[in-house]
């Protein structure tokens, strides 16, 4: 009897590889990357989402590119299995799906205009701020990982929590947000290359 | 008096079945049920690239399907980004709201989904009656009391048409049909400016 507690305890421990970090390593991390977005002025890079409904057999997967550019420019474009860019831009969200354009205006909404903010900040990594989340730091085997939860009951009534994976140096590796109901989408990049020069025209819509 | 007659014309069109005005040969009572294979696989997770068109407004997402067991359907909306707009669950006649968007949690327009998906994923229903033509089988069914036809086109389920009195109100229409998945699938209204095409992307 024993011997299966133990077993249950180590199977429980190896599914979370991950240990909470002492503070002085969460503010290292802090540091890192909130240094690391500081000098950030671009992004291209390229990402594999995938749509986890606990229902369903298997998530979804979707894939395309991502563009940012200092302060506020981000475009977010799928190209597998379908052709669909979103750019975030001047409080506006300019969609191409499949050559149908739309746009649509946040500044009415408040809530929509948070969304924005924190999809913008997610892509750097620097969600730090105390005010908005409950921030909670673990290591896993060759990345660190952030869990920023929202305080705001507007925000978390969306999004349960962020968890941000960042890489030694800093950047973002992989972003998971989780819906109240334990749904999930997980985006994870590749390719991801910093402060390369970027022209407006891509984010021209 | 001639306009009498025109109005009396008018009157008994109106009260006319589907089958008739679309010179549908009635045949005897069917004891066959009707079958709609396309969300009843439960090993297949059916996700559509999904154009909803309302009015002026159009909203882009992913529709997806899962048949949990026998009668049992869930349908979930998303955006492309991956954000829950909407969530429903289909068990016999029952239809439970898991979750939707406080601006979309409108009694009419959930009404109107719920009719309509409802009918999407029904797959199976016992006939009233059944009528021919050339290559093509017309049934008619009654789910949740509105009047549904069920269109074959040698063997092959092509169309639902929800009519009252012979006015088509709302048709489904399946298309790029491979075995018993329909690769593009549109939900037309005709009384309101209500458009749904959904295109399979699995």
């Amino acid at each position: 009897m024993r011997k299966i507690i133990y077993l249950l305890l180590f199977m429980v421990s190896a599914i979370h590889a991950q240990t909470k970090m002492t503070d002085s390593e969460a503010l290292h991390l802090k540091e890192k990357v909130k240094s690391q977005a500081a000098k950030t002025n671009t992004i291209i890079s390229d990402f594999v989402q995938y749509k986890h409904l606990d229902f369903l057999s298997n998530d979804i997967i979707t894939s395309g590119k991502l563009a940012f550019k200092t302060p506020d420019l981000v475009k977010w474009e799928y190209v597998k299995p379908f052709v669909y860019s979103v750019i975030f831009k001047n409080e506006n969200l300019y969609i191409n799906d499949e050559g149908k354009k739309s746009d649509v205006n946040l500044s009415s909404s408040k809530l929509f205009k948070q969304l924005n903010k924190l999809i913008i900040n997610s892509v750097k990594g620097d969600m730090f701020d105390e005010n908005e989340f409950e921030i909670a730091y673990f290591k896993k085997e060759t990345t660190s990982e952030v869990h920023f939860t929202p305080i705001n009951k507007k925000i978390s009534k969306y999004i349960k929590s962020f968890h941000i994976q960042f890489n030694t140096q800093g950047d973002v590796v992989e972003i998971k947000m989780i819906e109240p109901s334990d749904d999930y989408t997980r985006i994870v990049f590749s390719n991801r290359t910093i402060n390369k020069p970027l022209s407006n025209a891509v984010f021209a819509y | 008096m001639r306009y009498l007659l025109i109005s009396l014309l008018f009157l008994l069109a109106g009260c006319a079945s589907y089958q008739d005005l679309n010179n549908f040969e009635k045949q005897e009572a069917p004891d066959e049920a009707i079958t709609n294979p396309y969300f009843s696989d439960v090993t297949k997770d059916y996700v559509y690239k999904a154009n909803i068109v309302f009015y002026d407004k159009s909203f882009g997402g992913l529709f997806i399907v899962k048949k949990i067991e026998e009668n049992h359907h869930r349908i979930v909306f998303t955006t492309e980004m991956g954000a829950k707009i909407f969530d429903f669950s289909f068990h016999y006649n029952e239809f439970k709201v898991n979750y939707i968007l406080d601006e979309m949690d409108k009694k009419i327009l959930l009404n109107i989904l719920e009719k309509d998906f409802r009918v999407l994923v029904r797959e199976k229903e016992k006939a009233i009656t059944k009528s021919i033509k050339n290559n093509s089988e017309l049934f008619e069914t009654k789910i949740v009391s509105k009047n549904y036809y069920y269109l074959f086109n040698e063997g092959v389920l092509d169309k639902i048409i929800r009519a009252n009195n012979g006015k088509e109100k709302v048709l489904f229409l399946f298309s790029k049909i491979s075995d018993t998945t329909a690769k593009n699938i549109q939900i037309l209204h005709k009384n309101i400016k209500l458009t749904i095409n959904l295109k399979s992307i699995n």
